[in-house]
């Protein structure tokens, strides 16, 4: 072949494709290779399972048609699966509804229990994105046995909740029942704390990450009508279309000497002001949360701005005789109550 | 025995057992608690035993010097000034001595060695093998990296002994932070720029274990003292030859300036792009603290910076450099069939070569001088005048190098190289993989082979394919 | 210790420097293991150089010395090894350093711990002193950097101080050596038990945590007799720590 560099450039182009095609992330001939290799049998019957259980607790009765519209799988194998797990008695058919026998709920709390875990084993030990933890555990439940969870619950401390605030069932399939009403029919002026954030759809999810709402946060909400919900929360405002409001679920707080008011983000400093510090955030996880109490921000120590930074970030807090530099995500997440400027 | 260590089980098995009963019943803010019990014990004490005669907080001085190295208008200024002085000072610092100890080991030991081999009756092979092979190696290696090494590391240590350099990391993060780094690397980057080796070291000060293989990994896209020769060399002879000559060495420094920065595009590029893909799962956490200001003790660290820095890193780089000057010099003397198998590999090579602009001898010379980029541009003159079998030289497998510019520049024209070859080597000077040296660092640093293979594979990719596309888009355009 | 009465006045604690040799780093036969912790930046680094006569580099910055240094010293012909465990403001989380700290200050069980802390910032350094304190009681608090304590106006009681940690407390200002003689007279003392410390426990823990602690320290001693850190080793299995429940399984605890 004679050379010429613009069939060089070509076929260099060509290669490059190629390449993006076999090995892209999403949809790549890699991926879809490797992922039918997988046994896709077990992910469906156990998709069904855990759909038919959301929607048992939901009281909604779910048809076949039901499951073929809301599953991400050919109808054919669908149904395949269906049949499959009434004959191994997983499933009974009743009105033309599908409901889980005994065996099927325990198995459904199982994968659960393993979403769960695998949700907070990624919030904790590792530093991907919140944004990710779902659907890493979306495919991580279809992979680990009874002993692999066990373990892993074992690391873990046996947590009783998930990053979102959902129970985690027990390994004996005891599950704490889920309690409080929607953001968005809450009352104006009522005090309540965030103790669950849904994490599908992802569309909604995400504007709520957007806002950077804190789970556990106490709030108090001042406007609430069809067309938006508004709310204080750690001394933020923040708004929400109603739509929205309706993934976060609140808990009454009936105790109104929680003063909310005077709760504050320590980002929201400024300079010459002192705090003093509630807490951090349970937003707070793993190893950000470790570091940050070993440096001193613990519940009352005194804290305030030493040095502000030529690009704004981050600022430098003086704590407990120490100048430490703090990046503005990990400020939100401290807790303080503002004492106002220093008297010289 | 076994009776003992089955009772010992059973006991450990009920007391771990209990113990995770009772984790269940404390709930998961055990942590917590347990540092504020320690913080609120601390503070008791500390009313009993401290007083404080004055109020303020931190000392006024401290706070003035921070007030103005973090202010708005003179915060980034300082700092350029500062790595300005210490980059000047380091190259043209180490010129002089740099001379000084070329001509030592060099021109004056290099010939009474070789006679004191012949004189005491060694064969040929085995006094070319010890002192052009081994010896010319080691000594190329002192004499390009300790002088610049030597003013650097001591002058970056006053610094860090200061306390400088954190507000530095402190000023930068912010820009670090867009491509999913730490701040702190602006400082192991610049380290980078005196060694590599040393840069992976001086990541240590990262805590968080995401952005510090970061910082490993693309430490080498910062130009080590080792290549900055070779980036004045070829900007010199081709790059300010192509302008009047009143402007010559202007734009040849603004060459090697253009490819340092591109160096630092490189390193930004690239750590955004493994935070966003290989590292997001690592775990990321942040802290800075900003030590009060301390004078430091000068002659003490002068002499612990050179003995942990300088000589430490010099060492390994002889190391690994005393093999390369025996394989340099084996390959061009053993012959296979009519010709040197160096000579063999470089027409194997030249097809590949001139596809990214280059020939089989750069690739040749780069492949034998993994373990320093000191002795590439004395490999590939020796290598191009072995291969032309044009005049001059000291003969197969001694590594050289003239004094004038000008010379060297016709030995490398009449092996082939145009503008663009020059241009291409810059670039692949600056991404190519990392000497062995800091192969070794950055394997001793995470214990990973998986980290060591990609920070090694990955700048010798992105070489390949800017060379390459750089060479089609010239000959396409010229 | 007939030979020191003859050499010195009987009860002056002044320090005799002929008796001091700097070993350098022949740390081979000696009679007894010294660690030096504390937090980074407190002129830990500095200490040790001034102990054993290395010039370790000591930067100002937090975290320089990531591996475990070693040296050693001589003193009334006793030869003690010093290990310079990581700088960490903690041993309760999970990064390396701590790692390497805490295991050698709890399996490694050295003779005498020196606990050096940054005199100016003595609260913060508490945290890490406290947690020591709950592992071991053989330890002398170093209460280096006094010089920029002093000039930011604390005055430092060392003797109350003492009183609450139950361990000696040095004043130093390592950099120019002043109070590493008696740094080194205490060590000396510590390790050969002229001095009896006290044993610290934190207290401020919240009560049903504290019931916890103590039914399960209860139990680890009546299976471990010999064990005297029960509670910090309760601390760990309630943190979930998986290498003390492997250190329990393999016996290097009890």
């Amino acid at each position: 072949m004679i050379y010429n560099p613009i069939t060089a450039l070509l076929v260099f182009l060509a290669g490059s494709l190629l390449c993006f095609f076999v090995f892209r992330p999403k949809n790549g001939i890699y991926t879809l290779l490797k992922n039918s290799y997988q046994q896709k049998g077990k992910t469906i019957l156990e998709d069904v399972l855990k759909f038919l259980y959301h929607n048992q607790e939901a009281s909604n009765s779910i048809t076949t048609n039901d499951l073929t519209n809301s599953l991400n799988f050919s109808s054919t194998l669908i149904i395949d699966s269906i049949n499959k797990m009434m004959e191994s008695e997983l499933i009974f058919l009743e009105k033309d509804t599908y409901k889980l026998t005994a065996k099927g709920n325990e198995y459904a709390l199982q994968i659960i229990r393993a979403h769960r875990l695998w949700e907070k084993y990624l919030s904790e030990k590792t530093g991907f994105h919140k944004e990710e933890w779902h659907e890493r555990a979306e495919k991580k439940e279809h992979e680990l046995d009874t002993s692999e969870i066990n373990k892993l619950a074992i690391l873990l401390g046996n947590p009783k909740f998930d990053p979102h605030g959902d129970p985690i069932p027990t390994n004996s399939g005891r599950i704490a029942k889920k309690a409080g009403i929607p953001l968005s029919s809450f009352e104006v002026n009522c005090i309540g704390k965030i103790i669950h954030i849904e994490d599908e759809p992802k569309i909604i999810y995400n504007q709520i990450l957007a806002e950077n709402i804190h789970i556990y946060s106490t709030i108090r909400v001042i406007e609430n009508n069809k067309k938006r919900v508004v709310f204080h929360s750690e001394g933020e405002v923040f708004v929400l279309p109603p739509i929205v409001a309706g993934n976060i679920t609140i808990s009454v707080l009936e105790n109104s000497n929680v003063n909310e008011d005077n709760i504050a983000r320590l980002s929201s400093l400024k300079l010459n002001e002192t705090a003093s510090i509630i807490g951090l955030s349970k937003e707070c996880r793993g190893e950000n949360r470790r570091r940050l109490l070993d440096l001193g921000f613990v519940k009352n120590s005194k804290v305030q701005i030493d040095l502000l930074n030529p690009l704004g970030e981050p600022k430098a807090y003086l704590i407990k005789g120490t100048t430490i530099a703090l990046r503005k995500e990990q400020a939100s997440k401290i807790l303080i109550k503002n004492n106002g400027k220093q008297g010289e | 025995m076994e009776k003992l260590r089955k009772m010992n089980r059973k006991r450990i098995n009920r007391i771990i057992s209990l113990s995770e009963e009772l984790r269940w019943k404390i709930g998961d803010d055990f942590h917590d608690n347990l540092t504020e019990s320690i913080y609120a014990d601390a503070s008791k004490i500390v009313e009993d035993s401290v007083t404080y005669t004055n109020k303020k907080s931190r000392f006024r001085l401290d706070v003035n010097i921070d007030k103005i190295v973090t202010s708005k208008i003179w915060g980034f200024p300082i700092m350029l000034f500062i790595l300005g002085v210490v980059l000047w000072l380091t190259i043209i610092g180490a010129n002089y001595p740099s001379g000084l100890l070329s001509e030592l080991l060099l021109d004056i030991t290099h010939p009474i060695l070789k006679n004191f081999g012949e004189s005491v009756g060694l064969p040929w092979w085995l006094n070319g093998f010890l002192f052009d092979g081994v010896y010319l190696a080691v000594a190329w290696v002192i004499a390009v990296m300790l002088p610049p090494m030597a003013i650097f590391f001591p002058l970056f240590t006053l610094l860090e002994d200061f306390g400088y350099l954190p507000r530095v990391a402190f000023n930068m993060d912010t820009m670090f932070k867009k491509s999913g780094a730490h701040g702190k690397q602006a400082l192991t980057m610049t380290m980078g720029f005196g060694c590599n080796a040393a840069g992976v070291i001086a990541t240590r000060i990262i805590d968080s274990p995401r952005e510090r293989l970061i910082a490993i990994i693309t430490n080498n896209f910062s130009l080590c003292n080792g290549r900055w020769p070779t980036q004045i060399l070829l900007a010199t002879i081709f790059i300010g030859a192509v302008v009047p000559e009143s402007y010559s060495s202007f734009v040849s420094l603004s060459a090697v300036i253009g490819i340092a920065v591109l160096g630092i595009f490189f390193m930004f590029f690239f750590s955004w792009a493994l935070s966003k893909t290989m590292l997001k799962g690592e775990v990321s956490t942040f802290n800075l603290e900003l030590p009060p200001y301390r004078r430091p003790v000068f002659w003490k660290t002068i002499y612990t910076s050179l003995i942990d820095r300088t000589l430490i890193v010099l060492w390994r780089a002889i190391v690994f450099a005393a093999p390369a000057g025996a394989v340099i010099w084996l390959i061009s003397n053993i012959d296979v069939g009519n010709e040197s198998i160096a000579s063999w590999i470089i027409h194997a090579l030249d097809g590949f070569g001139f596809l990214l602009g280059l020939n089989g001898v750069i690739l040749l010379a780069y492949i034998v001088a993994i373990p320093a980029n000191e002795i590439v541009i004395p490999t590939i003159l020796m290598l191009t005048i072995m291969v032309t079998g044009i005049s001059g030289g000291e003969g197969a497998g001694v590594m050289f190098e003239l004094d004038s510019f000008n010379a060297m520049g016709d030995i490398l024209k009449e092996g082939g190289w145009t503008l663009l070859t020059a241009v291409n080597v810059m670039l692949f000077s600056l991404l190519h993989n990392p000497c062995s040296t800091t192969i070794y660092t950055i394997y001793k640093e995470t214990r990973s082979v998986k980290w060591t293979v990609v920070a090694s594979v990955l700048p010798v990719i992105v070489g390949l394919i800017v060379t390459f596309l750089v060479a089609q888009i010239w000959r396409i355009l010229l | 210790m007939e030979s020191k009465a003859n050499n010195t006045c009987d009860n002056c604690i002044h320090f005799n420097v002929g008796e001091l040799k700097k070993l350098g780093i022949k740390t081979a036969n000696f009679d007894f293991v010294v660690a030096l912790a504390g937090n980074p930046n407190t002129g830990k680094s500095t200490v040790f150089n001034a102990l054993t006569g290395l010039r370790q580099h000591t930067g100002n910055w937090p975290g320089k010395t990531v591996t475990r240094a070693e040296g050693a010293f001589e003193y009334q012909q006793q030869k003690f090894k010093l290990i310079d465990l990581p700088g960490t403001y903690s041993l309760l989380s999970t990064s390396n350093d701590e790692e390497v700290a805490r295991n050698f200050i709890l399996f490694g069980k050295p003779t005498v711990t020196v606990i050096v802390v940054d005199a100016s910032r003595l609260e913060r350094n508490l945290n890490l002193v406290l947690q020591i304190l709950e592992i071991t009681s053989s330890a002398v608090l170093c209460l280096n950097l006094m010089d920029e304590a002093g000039r930011n106006n604390i005055k430092i009681d060392t003797r109350t101080l003492s009183k609450d940690l139950g361990i000696p407390v040095i004043p130093t200002v390592a950099r120019s050596q002043n109070g590493i003689p008696e740094l080194i007279q205490t060590i000396s003392e510590l390790a050969n038990g002229k001095i009896k410390c006290k044993r610290y426990n934190i207290k401020n823990i919240p009560n049903n945590i504290e019931k916890s602690v103590q039914v399960l320290s209860e139990e680890i001693e009546k299976e471990y007799p010999n064990i005297s850190n029960s509670r910090w080793i309760a601390f760990r299995l309630l943190e979930g720590d998986t290498q003390i429940i492997e250190a329990l399984e393999n016996g290097e605890i009890a």
